[in-house]
């Protein structure tokens, strides 16, 4: 049987590696459901889906982006250096919101990097490609 | 139905996805839950359930429960179709796993593996750079560009009716954009893909958010398809590639006569 090896995804056409906010993306509102079934009570992962999951236009948002306009003014009036103070800001900030998940990511991909290699279900009979 | 062993612990059986009857197991795959247990299989008829017992007095939700949960449809994906629960389905026994679910579905859920077998969920997922977003606007929006120099140098207090119409011309450019690019992302995947389904933004800066169902083999396809937006969209739009997994944006919620 040849299954591409897709796990590690380490060359950049490749898939990337999935963080935790991809999961809760995909797994959380998404996937079958049947009215049978008890639902268990999630904790745990509130503060993770606020980042992650809500995209809501408010007067917030206005300024958030009227203040990123601002910093771009400010980069791109310093000349000798521009695009460094600027570009300094941005990955600080970014660091800074999703500090949260980067880090619980790091511990997901442990993991999955480990899950990937086990194969969960084979088929029986396994067909020919 | 093994050994039902008269235990009082609230136990119950978290249920990932439903499979083919004929699948086998590799053996210690370990599931959801602190301690987790082992990930086992039941069966009815042609259907099986992938299961694993869970402590129905602890929650469930940790970042290693999701990733056990995702990691074990997922790795399945290649080899045989697979719908995958909701995160979250919990039934009492491995007697309602067999009959309320498997039996009593058993049609439609046949159906719907049929449907996707030899396929998988890809998801492209894409997000703007903010300079050159922002810039992108500013040069083909006369109003806003004449709204930044309003604001520029001048107190925050002073400008705030100014600056909040800029940013809602800026929020409202970039879903406009949002649109076309996923447009533009959909007609490239037009050939390579055979569903498609476009997930709610997740983020302001969201560019693109699309699942696509692929046939297993097609994978070299969209990866090209992603690599040539890639280099299209460089320093604009940062592009990523998720999958292949269990095809959770393509299962919908099976209630009868829905």
């Amino acid at each position: 049987m040849t299954t591409a090896t897709q796990s590690g995804g380490g060359i950049s056409p490749g898939p990337s590696p999935t963080g935790l906010a991809d999961v809760i993306d995909t797994i959380l509102d998404k996937g079958l459901v049947i009215d049978a079934y008890v639902r268990v009570s999630l904790v745990g992962i509130e503060l993770l889906t606020v980042d992650a999951r809500v995209v809501i236009a408010s007067v917030d948002t206005y300024l958030r982006f009227a203040e990123a306009v601002n910093r771009l003014d400010i980069s791109q009036e310093k000349e000798g250096l521009p695009g460094l103070v600027g570009g300094m800001q941005e990955s600080g900030a970014k660091h800074k919101t999703k500090g949260a998940l980067e880090a619980a990511g790091e511990k997901l991909r442990d993991f999955a990097g480990d899950g990937a290699e086990r194969r969960a279900a084979s088929r029986r009979g396994s067909r020919e490609y | 139905m093994a050994t039902s062993s008269q235990n009082q612990q609230p136990t119950g059986l978290y249920v990932y996805g439903i499979l083919p009857g004929d699948i086998e197991l590799t053996s210690g795959i370990s599931g959801v839950g602190d301690p987790p247990s082992e990930v086992r299989v039941v069966r009815a008829g042609d259907l099986a359930a992938l299961v694993s017992e869970v402590d129905m007095s602890r929650p469930l939700g940790s970042p290693a429960d999701l990733a056990a949960h995702k990691e074990i449809l997922d790795a399945s994906v290649a080899d045989a179709p697979v719908l995958p629960m909701r995160f979250g389905a919990v039934l009492t026994s491995e007697d309602a796993v067999a009959h309320e679910l498997l039996e009593e579905h058993r049609d439609e859920l046949a159906d719907a593996l049929e449907e996707l077998d030899g396929l998988a969920e890809y998801v492209v997922k894409g997000r703007y750079v903010e300079r050159a977003i922002l810039n992108e606007v500013l040069s083909e929006n006369k109003v806003a560009a004449r709204l930044r120099d309003q604001i520029r140098g001048v107190d925050n207090d002073a400008t705030r009716e100014a600056r909040i119409q800029l940013g809602e011309i800026i929020n409202n450019a970039i879903t406009e954009k949002r649109e076309q690019d996923t447009r533009a992302l959909g007609k490239a995947m037009a050939e390579t893909c055979e569903a498609s389904l476009v997930r709610d933004p997740t983020h302001e800066r969201d560019a693109v958010h699309v699942a696509f169902l692929v046939r297993v083999g097609q994978e070299k396809g969209i990866e090209r398809v992603v690599k040539d937006l890639r280099a299209k969209w460089e320093g604009r739009v940062e592009l990523r590639l998720l999958g292949p997994m269990a095809a959770y944006d393509f299962v919908g919620a099976t209630e009868p006569g829905g």
